[in-house]
């Protein structure tokens, strides 16, 4: 228990087709400590946005959760999501151009938010939906305006005002910055960290971008098809990645360094295979040059100190 | 603003005119206005003074001037039969026709809104899946055919409600209505839901499809992972967002209401100016058949146009675009 | 390719399969399938011709299904209307007269439609224009509206000792001019987009002649979602049929279609003879369900943009 904000234990999320059930998430167990920023990467696919909506409770059939356990503040939240959602736990989506009801002023959004969360007056609720958009960098005159009157990155700025409106204690972020100009992704990410650390906010993000992995999180979780590969603190991992997989993403991502000019960029050979065709035993050793017989047969886990990997316990042996 | 709505006035008054050119088109070509004043025994001369007297020779475009001029002033000739002047005709019959399509327009809006929200929201449940196969019956199905079949049942076998006429009717001097009288509102059920079934059913599906579409959007998303009632997420911001397609379509419905009365009023011989037209087929009274025209040609437009206009009012990305184009 | 082939290659297609695989596609067909051979070959299938005078008994008036008649003992299956006329028989040789309708006025507005949304797209200009801003205007009404007003024009242009004869013509060409609108709007789409390819650049090259290059080469490629079209335009011609012969402006009762039977059993009905009312209905019916749910499927399957 202790820091601990929120577990996920053996986590199985599935959805069913025609012909077989298909594992989105298989077997996940991670925690999040209170204050700290968890990332949460992985190709698209590899089941990062399914676990961000278990975790809130916006699983909609036909996927579903299949097995596990999710633990927020020592309350099992599985079973009845509605109680956490919006008030401790609430989430930020990728693209800000759809994420704000366009027939809405964002300050009726923002009211509506506060006053569902918070007992409290429509006057404190005005003067408290202002002070959320002074937070977040928004002149709070533009109360009236429509959605479709921000910018892109403006309009982030928004919807992470109505997320952290009602004091949450953990914050999903599903690629809040994927959608936007590269200049504005740092202001982002920057505003949203800024704030969390002030009130002492969690937050999972959720990206497949290592740079913003390494600049932004104090701890990532990496994912492969459904599965944890690896988890730790993030300037360990890359510095020192342990699962092949991880490898090739710290190594295919872009360094500013005076050598990285000469080097090409790694990339990993192959593709993430299709969710009704996962490999037997480890999920990447098709694409793992060091694979041997284990690999295929056994599937590995993660263990307190390794990633979910053979060769680790191998090279161990030698 | 002003000239935006400037604008579309000044397009619905061009398909107006068109309307009007055809209506005038089959008044003076199709019909002949001399000999259905005089008779077939009339002598030349008559006949000569008579296309001076009415104008008949007067170039084409004059004619059509005065077509217009007299349709404006609501002159549109006699009719064929019973030389009964052709607006007295319509003025009252129109009652009948416009209190029927009101009723089953609102019936059409209100059960083809709620069953269109309900079906999208409890997707897969047993009574969605029984509303959307009847449905699929529904709108398959002749609009006569659901009036035969209806009369047949609640007329014929069990008899609790008429199967023609409007019933009693009170006399309101401008104006006579059925509302008024248990038997007048008791004739007007069944009518009303031959009429409207088919509108109920667009309307339901329209809004189903809506539903479902904005309830994908990223927006619902997040109100939901704010943690926003299922009550508020649907109610406040799942729902007015449909409202646009759904009033639009519903508008544009309201005209064929109109136009399909005919079929209806066939069917349980409904007093109002779809038997009128379709007499008028029947015995060629080109005059009525004019007339009528213009009629659901003004209907029309007048209904696009207000359709029009309650989007620029509703949805504010919309007035907004269309204030930067004129700008 | 010879013929087996061709059937070969369509039994293992994907559209084969999916048609199989759907039991109201394959329901929906095979209903029309009954329907059609009963239509074609009613002279075969009818226990007697209707339309014949002499084959009637004015004695077998109302004679209810399945009952034998009082005075004359002959068995009807559907029954017998007030003349005495056998209403299957009738139902039958109705049938075909509601089929001929709504197939010569598809081919009709089928024809028009592609003609004119083929010069539309392929000329352009103001010719477009005109031909597109009448088609809107006239989508803004509904069709049945338009098939009832050219049908009393034309009703005013006949002379009157001509207006029975020709009922039948007036009813396919009023169903026909009231549904060309979708024909040519798909057309015209396909043809503007068509028209810039480069094999249309080329046949202007060897010489082809605007019409060879239309017909020869851009109809091919908008004839998948014309079908489609096609089919759903049969069901409305059917139920706009069935409608202007219900209404008392369509096919005579010399010469009933479905719509004029009903029209006719409706009198009937508050006497007690339900039959002559409801087999005709039942019949319209299951025809109507049958070609809307077929062609709903194969929209589907077809063209799911047309949705």
């Amino acid at each position: 228990m202790s820091d601990h904000l929120l577990e996920i234990k053996n986590l199985k999320i599935t959805v069913a087709t025609r012909r077989n059930v298909l594992n989105l998430v298989d077997n996940l167990t991670l925690a999040v400590k209170k204050g700290e920023i968890l990332g949460l990467v992985g190709e698209s696919g590899a089941g990062k946005s399914m676990t961000g909506s278990a975790i809130i409770g916006l699983i909609e059939k036909p996927v579903k959760i299949s097995g596990g356990e999710i633990w927020f503040k020592g309350k099992r939240i599985d079973q009845h999501p509605d109680e956490v959602r919006g008030h401790e736990i609430s989430m930020i989506f990728q693209d800000p151009m759809m994420s704000l009801n366009p027939l809405w002023r964002i300050g009726d959004q923002l009211i509506e938010v506060i006053t569902t969360h918070m007992n409290i007056s429509h006057q404190d609720a005005i003067k408290k939906a202002k002070h959320c958009l002074v937070e977040v960098g928004i002149d709070p005159s533009r109360m009236n305006a429509y959605p479709h009157t921000f910018s892109g990155g403006m309009r982030q700025r928004v919807v992470i005002a109505l997320a952290l409106a009602p004091n949450p204690s953990l914050v999903i972020a599903d690629e809040p910055t994927t959608a936007l100009d590269v200049s504005i992704q740092a202001q982002i990410l920057d505003l949203l960290k800024q704030i969390c650390k002030t009130r002492g906010t969690s937050i999972i993000l959720i990206t497949h971008d290592m740079a913003v992995i390494s600049q932004t999180t104090d701890r990532v979780c990496v994912m492969y098809s459904g599965r944890l590969a690896e988890i730790g603190i993030t300037k360990e991992i890359m510095a020192h990645p342990q699962h092949p997989y991880t490898k090739g993403l710290v190594a295919s991502t872009p360094q500013i360094d005076a050598s990285s000019f000469e080097k090409m960029l790694y990339q990993i050979p192959g593709s993430m295979p299709a969710l009704d065709n996962i490999p037997s035993g480890c999920a990447f050793h098709p694409r793992c040059e060091h694979a041997h017989d284990k690999c295929r047969a056994e599937r590995p886990e993660v263990l307190s100190n390794r990633a979910a990997c053979w060769l680790l316990d191998a090279n161990e042996g030698q | 603003m002003l000239i935006i709505i400037l604008r579309r006035l000044f397009q619905a008054l061009l398909v107006l005119l068109l309307v009007a050119l055809i209506s005038f088109l089959i008044f003076r070509y199709v019909g002949n206005p001399v000999e259905n004043l005089l008779g077939q025994e009339a002598t030349v001369a008559q006949r000569a003074a008579l296309e001076e007297a009415l104008g008949l020779n007067d170039p084409i475009h004059e004619q059509y001037v005065q077509f217009v001029w007299r349709a404006i002033q609501f002159d549109f000739g006699n009719s064929y039969r019973g030389a009964l002047p052709v607006a007295d005709l319509i003025a009252s019959r129109l009652p009948a026709t416009l209190e029927l399509a009101l009723t089953s327009a609102i019936f059409a809006m209100v059960f083809g809104v709620l069953t269109g929200i309900y079906t999208a929201i409890h997707r897969g449940s047993f009574l969605t899946n029984l509303i959307l196969s009847t449905s699929l019956i529904g709108v398959s199905l002749p609009t006569f055919l659901i009036g035969v079949l209806l009369i047949w049942f609640f007329s014929v076998e069990l008899g609790w409600l008429p199967s023609f006429g409007r019933g009693e009717v009170v006399d309101l001097g401008w104006w006579n209505t059925g509302f008024l009288t248990a038997s007048g509102l008791k004739s007007l059920i069944l009518p009303s839901i031959t009429l409207g079934l088919y509108q109920m059913t667009l309307i339901m599906r329209l809004t189903r499809a809506e539903m479902l579409e904005v309830m994908r959007q990223d927006y619902i998303k997040l109100a939901r992972a704010l943690g926003l009632s299922p009550r508020q997420v649907y109610f406040s911001h799942a729902i007015p967002n449909i409202m646009i397609p759904v009033i639009t379509i519903a508008g544009l419905q309201l005209g064929s209401v109109v136009a399909f009365a005919i079929i209806t009023e066939t069917v349980f011989q409904w007093p109002g100016v779809g038997l009128l037209f379709i007499n008028a087929v029947y015995f060629v009274d080109i005059p009525v058949m004019s007339a009528y025209l213009l009629l659901v040609g003004f209907v029309f437009v007048i209904i696009n146009l207000i359709v029009d206009l309650t989007y620029l009012a509703i949805d504010p990305r919309l007035r907004d675009s269309q204030l930067k184009q004129e700008q | 390719m010879s013929g087996n082939a061709m059937i070969r290659r369509f039994l293992k297609s994907d559209f084969f399969y999916d048609f199989t695989h759907a039991p109201i596609a394959v329901v929906s067909f095979v209903v029309i399938m009954v329907i059609v051979t009963c239509a074609i070959f009613a002279g075969f299938i009818a226990p007697t011709n209707p339309f014949d005078p002499s084959s009637l008994e004015l004695m077998n008036g109302f004679t209810p299904p399945m009952q034998p008649n009082a005075f004359t003992g002959d068995v009807f299956l559907m029954g017998a209307d007030d003349q005495g006329r056998d209403l299957f028989s009738a139902i039958l040789y109705g049938l075909r007269i509601s089929l001929f309708v709504g197939v010569m006025a598809v081919i009709l507005a089928m024809v028009l439609g592609i003609l004119l949304g083929l010069t539309a797209g392929y000329v352009g200009g103001w010719l477009d224009n005109l031909i597109m801003r009448f088609a809107d205007i006239q989508m803004t009404f509904p069709s049945i509206l338009i098939a009832m007003l050219i049908h009393g024009v034309a009703r005013g242009i006949l002379p009157p000792e001509l207006r029975y004869e020709m009922s039948i013509t007036v009813l396919i060409v009023a169903i026909g001019l009231s549904e060309w609108v979708p024909f040519a709007r798909t057309v015209r789409g396909s043809t503007m987009v068509e028209k810039e390819k480069e094999y249309v650049a080329a046949a202007q090259l060897i010489g082809l002649n605007r019409w060879q290059i239309m017909v020869r080469h851009i109809l091919p490629n908008v004839l998948s979602p014309v079908l489609v079209i096609a089919t759903i335009t049969f069901a409305l011609a059917i139920i706009a049929e069935a409608t202007l012969s219900f209404l008392g402006v369509g096919a005579p009762r010399t010469e009933p279609s479905l719509g004029t039977l009903i029209r006719i059993g409706q009198d009937f009905l508050f006497s007690g003879e339900w039959w002559i009312l409801l087999f005709p209905a039942l019949t319209l019916l299951a025809l109507a369900l049958a070609v809307n749910l077929f062609g709903d499927w194969l929209r589907d399957k077809l063209n799911p943009r047309l949705k």
